[in-house]
């Protein structure tokens, strides 16, 4: 019962959004990663209003492996497509791509993580067993695996969601790789919600498990699960472009990992073209580094509330 | 044991001090204009509730304020020699060596990866340079001193009871001979046991080492039974200050009054509950006069304009108009 | 003593935690031995009674105030409500009945409120999952009820803020109001006021008080706090290590108690007009031992200045000692 300070306090929801944004816009790092990722999210929401339609071979208007100039900006590729016609279209892909895995992961391991923080006991075992499973499983080998099965079932040629099959396959293997890092933060962090007494009073007003969950632990979670859904999309923008550059990527959907295999393929970089490879490489790095950047200012700005209600 | 003290020259005074926290640029009074003397060998409690400023005053005391905390007039003397205590590194002689704190959480004040012993010799070794045979000799005679066998002194932390770690918290207080201990809230999280037993080594300890001591406490009792006197704090002033049997035979402050109105007392045997309306004041809202004339049952038209001054009644402090000592201010309160 | 007007009833209630043993004791399949936390409990609380349960930390006493409002279930002993055996009923909606007539208040109220819920919801909440009320107009009604008869006025001030939003005591009073928005007949309060600034903890008990007379709900508070239990209690029950040493009517146990222990807590606790029963007794000495490691016999008699063989040996019984004063002391029998 020593001297408190009573904080200020704007009243209502609106004024703790408010505080929050405040806060969350004083950090530097957050100022960068939202810039870097508006200037990209522009990109990719308007593709054809900015470079126009995707080019093919077919409709390729350069000289082949032409350096920046005038009229191509970031140079050509091997067969004389636009490169920054190319990247521009690429981000519009790798972007959907790393944002749906995302909400995958985040779903199955907030399911997850959860359930098993609450319930604990034989539950918590067998859950946590089935995490480090896939925690441990190489993205790689998981998308060697489903690919096959996935062309075979649905067929080659054919669109899910407007994904062709094989960007669906890292889809969900990005999704299957990534939810078992959040199904351990969301455990850890349940398993302290849940021995907090307002848990005890929901339980003493007749809640059920299912409504403790949702209406007390999701809540407390949501910090939790921001600062880290950021991380999740960098990692995931990181593990597309690798399993894309391996091969696994679809020529006709080119992200920016599939063009980094491209251009390794024509021999980009003995050839010094620099542009063909630099640029969707920046691209990719950039991004993954603004969802970091977005992900420790959000944990930054999240902790000190964490501290306050222990 | 009061009157023989009031004879000598204070040991500590405390004069018009204020402290104003800094929060989000803006500029709170934690305490202000505190003044008041402590002589050596006395007791004395500081009451009240949470913001009244107990604990920002034993804190300034120590030189232990927040790096947001702003010392903004009056002075601290120790022994007539005026202290620094809003420069770290010039109080830290002072500090152990002369002024002590008993903090109220003892398992987080001790380090849980060293034993006891050691970290009693600690400030040994530090602060009076001795040999590390010698501090632990210190450490052994500073345990038993406190009633801690010294051979538990090879325990940890987490293998003592809250109480046992509370004697470590004080033998560590004691380590450099210090003149004053100040008790933050010492026995708060104790159990009412335990807290009687840690009150008594404190009461022992003060005669046997003629300590000054000073308890923060929001407990009136606990202070009724371990204090020579008493000082009531509201919204960072004090408003009364008098000796125990005085302010708990006669209270003049309305605050005091109600106060210990509401602890309950079998021994007058009335189950009567009457509260204070109203919510204690925070730093931000202080209401202007005496801060406490909302929740007053006797406030009076200048109690909501004039802040009370301090008056002296004989050896007692009262801040309150009803009190004033002008014949006509009574004369207006009876009419 | 078996009375019609029980409302609630505890039959040796046990609530015993195993301990998790060693490799060693686990390949052996050895038990590792029990936290007795309560230890064989038997109390009964009457229709619009208020009784204390008045402990250390470590008595058990906040594990009792568990185990009636079906928090934590008891390893042994029957709970009885209005004589029926709640025991071993479990599941949200098999105890919807139960929950709507027990409810509970806890002691740090800014722990007992969900910091991303609104006072409205948070009052809201167990009329919603008891299904109490059948439409939205009905549901703000009871919560405004609610809030007014926790002190909360107008309720309309209060209803769309957030815990942080609020003082401590107006913090305790949502945690009230949320129990009572159900109008229940038994209401357990574990600590309700020792967290609350001194000037506040008056004004909470007088909304308890209300309570029992308005609505003659019965209370069981538990405190650590002998002059307070004196103060709100009609009896009060006092707990040492999972065992009730004591039981009788308030002005009982604070001027005439009979066990030790009762005697020691009342000479400890600091008070301002003097101990009104300074019964001789030298002051305790050590503390509570662990509830792994209860004492054989009288499990107060390592620390008992009045100890004698008798209570090395045997545990001793609960005996009336008085009109409804029961005390399970040796020296009752001499």
């Amino acid at each position: 019962m020593s001297d408190r300070i009573v904080q200020y306090s704007p009243s209502g929801r609106a004024g703790a959004i408010k505080g929050f944004l405040s806060k969350f816009l004083g950090y530097g790092g957050a100022q960068l990663g939202l810039l870097c990722l508006v200037f990209f999210i522009v990109l990719a929401a308007v593709p054809n209003i900015l470079v126009g339609p995707l080019e093919t071979a077919g409709t390729a208007t350069g000289d082949f492996l032409a350096p920046p100039s005038g009229q191509h900006l970031l140079g050509t590729d091997e067969v004389g497509r636009d490169v920054l016609n190319m990247v521009v279209h690429g981000a519009r892909i790798s972007l959907t791509i790393a944002l749906l895995a995302t909400v995958i992961s985040l779903i199955l391991g907030t399911t997850i993580g959860m359930t098993a923080g609450y319930y604990g006991g034989r539950v918590d075992v067998w859950l946590m067993r089935l995490t480090d499973f896939f925690f441990v499983m190489p993205s790689f080998v998981l998308a060697l695996v489903i690919t096959p099965v996935v062309l075979e079932v649905m067929g080659r040629g054919r669109e899910i969601l407007g994904f062709r099959p094989s960007l669906f396959v890292i889809l969900v293997v990005i999704g299957m790789t990534s939810w078992a890092f959040v199904a351990r933060v969301v455990r850890s962090q349940t398993l302290s919600l849940k021995e907090r007494t307002f848990i005890d009073r929901a339980r003493v007003a007749g809640s059920s498990n299912f409504s403790i969950m949702v209406r007390h632990i999701l809540p407390n979670l949501v910090p939790q699960i921001a600062a880290n859904g950021a991380l999740v999309v960098a990692g995931a923008i990181y593990v597309e472009t690798s399993l894309s550059f391996l091969g696994l990527g679809d020529p006709l959907q080119p992200s920016w990992g599939t063009l980094l295999s491209l251009a390794q393929r024509a021999g980009a970089a003995s050839a010094g073209a620099w542009w063909y490879l630099g640029a969707p490489g920046l691209c990719a790095l950039t991004v993954s580094l603004s969802f970091v950047l977005i992900g420790n200012a959000l944990d930054d700005t999240f902790n000190p509330r964490r501290r306050v209600i222990p | 044991m009061t009157n023989s003290s009031q004879d000598k020259a204070p040991l500590l005074e405390i004069d018009r001090l204020s402290v104003d926290y800094g929060l989000k640029g803006v500029s709170l009074r934690a305490i202000d204009d505190v003044s008041f003397a402590l002589r050596p060998g006395e007791a004395v409690g500081l009451v009240g509730e949470s913001g009244s400023g107990k604990t920002t005053t034993a804190m300034a005391i120590a030189g232990l304020l927040s790096p947001n905390a702003r010392v903004s007039s009056g002075v601290v003397r120790y022994r007539g020699n005026r202290l620094p205590i809003d420069d770290d590194a010039a109080m830290r002689p002072h500090r152990w060596s002369e002024t002590s704190v008993v903090f109220q959480g003892a398992m987080n004040a001790l380090n849980p990866v060293h034993r006891v012993m050691k970290q009693i010799a600690e400030p040994c070794v530090l602060k009076l340079g001795m040999s590390r045979s010698e501090a632990t000799a210190r450490a052994r005679e500073l345990l038993e001193l406190v009633g801690i066998p010294a051979d538990r002194g090879v325990a940890y932390p987490h293998e003592l009871s809250g109480g046992m770690r509370q004697r470590v918290m004080i033998a560590m207080a004691l380590a450099c001979r210090p003149s004053i201990i100040i008790g933050d809230e010492p026995t708060t999280a104790l159990d009412v046991i335990t807290q009687a037993q840690i009150l008594k080594l404190l009461g022992e300890l003060r005669s046997q080492l003629n300590l000054a001591l000073i308890l923060i406490t929001h407990d009136l009792s606990v202070v009724a039974e371990s204090c020579d006197r008493v000082m009531i704090m509201y919204a960072g002033r004090i408003v009364e200050d008098g000796t125990v049997a005085e302010i708990f035979a006669n209270p003049k402050h309305p605050y005091t009054r109600l106060l210990i109105d509401t602890i309950p007392n079998p021994a007058n045997g009335k189950k009567i509950i009457r509260p204070i309306p109203g919510d204690p004041p925070n730093l931000i809202s202080r209401p202007p006069g005496c801060a406490f004339h909302p929740r007053c049952p006797s406030a009076m038209g200048v109690c909501a304009t004039e802040v009370p001054g301090l008056d002296k009644f004989g050896r007692a402090r009262v801040a309150c108009h009803l009190h004033r000592s002008s014949q006509e201010d009574k004369v207006a309160i009876h009419a | 003593m078996p009375d019609a007007a029980d409302i609630l009833r505890l039959e040796s209630i046990k609530v015993h935690f195993p301990i998790q043993g060693g490799l060693f004791d686990r390949v052996l399949n050895r038990p590792a031995g029990a936290v007795r936390a309560v230890d064989g409990i038997d109390l009964n609380v009457r229709r619009g009674e208020i009784v204390a349960l008045v402990g250390e930390s470590g008595s058990g006493k906040t594990t009792v105030g568990r185990v009636i409002t079906k928090l934590a279930q008891p390893t042994g002993g029957r709970l009885l409500f209005e004589g029926r055996d709640m025991t071993s009923v479990q599941g949200t909606s098999a105890l919807r009945p139960y929950r709507h007539r027990v409810q509970m208040i806890f002691q740090d109220a800014y722990q007992a409120l969900n910091p991303r819920h609104t006072v409205f919801d948070i009052v809201a909440e167990p009329l919603r999952s008891l299904r109490l009320v059948k439409n939205g107009t009905q549901l703000a009604e009871r919560v405004s009820e609610a809030l007014a008869a926790a002190g909360l006025n107008p309720p309309g001030d209060f209803v769309s803020r957030f815990p942080h939003e609020l003082s401590g005591g107006q913090r305790q009073r949502v945690v009230i109001a949320g129990a009572l928005a159900v109008r229940p007949e038994l209401i357990v309060a574990d600590e309700p006021v020792s967290m609350l600034d001194v000037s506040i903890r008056a004004q909470i008990l007088q909304v308890l008080i209300d309570l029992r007379d308005k609505y003659n709900m019965a209370l069981l508070f538990i405190t650590h706090d002998l002059p307070l239990a004196w103060l709100i209690a009609d009896r009060i029950a006092v707990l040492y290590l999972g065992r009730l040493v004591e039981i009788g009517s308030a002005d009982e146990i604070t001027f005439n108690p009979r066990h030790p222990y009762t005697i020691a807590l009342r000479n400890a606790t600091p008070q301002i007009g003097g101990n009104p029963c300074r019964a001789e007794l030298p002051a305790l000495q050590g503390e509570v031992p662990s509830a792994a490691r209860v004492p054989k016999g009288c499990r107060f008699h390592p620390r008992c200045p009045l100890a004698f063989d008798r209570c090395r040996q045997e545990e001793p019984p609960t005996v009336e000692v008085g009109s409804r004063h029961m005390s399970a002391c040796w020296l009752n029998e001499r």
